[in-house]
């Protein structure tokens, strides 16, 4: 910023460099800047510079070899089924969580008897650690026995294995994950359904608009931008989804991010670290595509 | 006493349903805590209800690990990473509540795609770093990369409790003679206490609950859900389940403390901005 344009001449305003007065910072803007910089410094050394470093990683090898050699080799180490598990598991976690956080909202935003008592029940799961939200759906959904087994076994229906089908091991990793991070999803719709006017719906009410109606003509229309802020913070978190099927169901049907902790060692010059590094910066590039997605789909 | 509308009826149900579903993980977790093994976990198919209580393997998990190293661990780390938000958080906010909306927007977005930064993108450059840094296995580095995912949610939080300050508290103090530093801090800081209230517990809870940056960078001095992950790979599920109660109450009666300072108002107020 510094070395354009050129240093003026000290005292007098330069009639020779349009430039200077519109770069120049204000008094306004530069003390507030000054307070914002540390963060920024922070932010950038420990977010940009390594994801800068990782990609370049990605393209060393300890050997001379073709361009890209370490993203070859990772489509040895099922590459493509991670990426279709991880895409499958964020689509179908970031639909549970809307719906059931809509749900939950839309009670919330009603007078009821026990309305606190429900209300911080709606909240608990975020007390609890992903790791122990973990442990316990590791506990309901086991490959064999274990309580959801229980539960159907007592109905008169036959166990399932929840671990090793791939159908099932997404659809516990959803349930678990959707378990913990729904309220989330809660407290952000609900923020949002209090900025709708009760007028609104009154309205609606007189002119014989029922609930299902209200819903998709009132309600969602004006969550719209609470909606995308959901969608954005969550699918993200679900791309990063880690802790829940290492747990839960460890390696068999893969994600990406359990991929990259396969492969991980800190040490130079293993080719694992650089196969970690490629897949984790495709990781990446598939969660910017879903933001691009997210906000395409609010700009209309 | 009249009878219940249909509606009503449908919204109890509901509620009722929902309610059982949240609770049933967590009535499964203190039911295998605090009943003898072989009606829990070395039964084929448990039974859902509790026939016998006892505090064996609470006692027995307790005696056997060690708890307090990881404990103390998770706590050090989960404080530094609160204190570091208010540190760099409050003054990123309140710089960006007064500067132009274009370039406060900029800088916002630019704080929100680190965020989006995938964890273990950022932790396998920063783990060979650290090595040589004498960061690596230190609580330190551990909140300094927690921070990274703490900062920007504990920016957004605390940037809209100080746009709900009217300008002309501050023009005020300015004018009674504080500077700058005495206004943020003299004034507008205690003005904004529910907002850092709020960011300071979902920091210290996030730190609490983070697993990615802590199994990859704490591999020999590990907190607690790395323990616990631990444990649960070598099969000392009773342990387990030890382990998951002690971290969970903490962060309960939190939860319980921030609710009443996370009305939605705080959330609502940034996404204005």
């Amino acid at each position: 910023m510094g070395s354009f344009p050129p240093a003026p001449a000290p005292g007098g305003r330069s009639l020779l460099n349009p430039f200077r007065r519109r770069f120049r910072l204000s008094r306004e803007t530069w003390v507030p800047l000054a307070f914002i910089l540390p963060a920024l410094g922070y932010i950038g050394y420990f977010a940009f510079y390594p994801s800068v470093d990782v990609v370049w990683l990605s393209f060393q090898t300890p050997f001379p070899a073709a361009f890209g050699y370490n993203y070859g080799s990772l489509v040895q180490l099922r590459l493509w089924s991670a990426v279709e598990n991880t895409m499958v598991v964020t689509a179908g976690a970031l639909a549970i969580q809307l719906v059931a956080g809509m749900a939950i909202a839309t009670i919330l935003t009603k007078e009821f008897r026990g309305k606190g008592v429900f209300s911080s029940i709606a909240i608990l799961p975020i007390g609890f650690a992903t790791v122990v939200a973990a442990f316990a759906f590791s506990l309901i959904f086991p490959a064999v026995g274990g309580y959801a087994n229980s539960a159907l076994v007592g109905f008169g229906l036959p166990p399932v294995d929840w671990i090793h089908p791939n159908a099932q091991a997404l659809l516990t990793i959803m349930l678990a994950d959707s378990w913990k991070n729904t309220p989330l999803v809660t407290i952000i719709l609900l923020a949002g359904m209090t900025t709708i006017p009760r007028s609104l719906y009154q309205a609606a009410a007189v002119d014989g608009a029922g609930p299902v109606r209200r819903l998709f003509y009132i309600t969602l229309p004006n969550l719209k931008r609470f909606i995308a802020i959901t969608l954005i913070i969550r699918g993200i978190s679900e791309f990063n989804i880690f802790a829940l099927p290492l747990i839960l169901v460890g390696n068999h049907p893969i994600l990406l991010t359990v991929l990259v902790y396969n492969l991980y060692s800190p040490t130079y010059p293993a080719i694992y670290q650089d196969s970690a590094a490629a897949s984790v910066l495709l990781a990446f590039v598939a969660v910017f595509i879903v933001i691009v997605i997210a906000m395409g789909g609010t700009r209309r | 006493m009249k009878p219940l509308r249909p509606s009503r009826i449908a919204l109890y149900v509901a509620v009722g349903l929902l309610g059982v579903i949240i609770l049933y993980p967590i009535y499964i977790l203190f039911l295998v805590a605090f009943s003898p093994a072989h009606f829990t976990l070395d039964a084929l198919y448990p039974p859902q209800v509790p026939h016998a209580f006892t505090l064996q393997n609470l006692t027995l998990a307790l005696h056997s690990y060690s708890l307090i190293d990881p404990l103390l661990q998770s706590l050090q780390v989960a404080f530094l990473v609160a204190f570091i938000a208010l540190g760099l958080g409050i003054p990123a906010a309140y710089g960006l509540s007064r500067l132009p909306p274009g370039l406060a927007y900029g800088i916002t977005t630019l704080l929100f795609i680190a965020n989006i930064l995938p964890a273990l993108t950022i932790v396998v450059p920063i783990a060979a770093e650290f090595i040589s840094l004498g960061l690596y296995d230190t609580a330190v580095g551990l909140a300094l990369l927690q921070e990274l995912v703490v900062l920007p949610l504990a920016v957004f939080i605390l940037l809209g409790a100080f746009q709900s300050i009217p300008r002309e508290i501050e023009y005020q103090a300015r004018v009674d003679g504080a500077g700058l530093t005495r206004t943020l801090f003299g004034t507008l800081v205690p003005l904004a206490k529910a907002g850092i209230i709020a960011a300071f517990l979902l920091s210290w809870m996030f730190s609490w609950d983070e697993f990615t940056f802590a199994v990859i960078l704490l591999p020999i001095h590990p907190t607690l859900p790395v323990v616990i992950y631990d444990n649960i790979t070598r099969g000392n599920l009773l342990a387990t389940t030890a382990f998951a109660i002690v971290m969970t109450i903490p962060v309960i009666l939190l939860t319980v403390v921030l609710q009443k300072y996370l009305k939605g108002e705080e959330l609502a107020g940034g996404l204005k901005g």
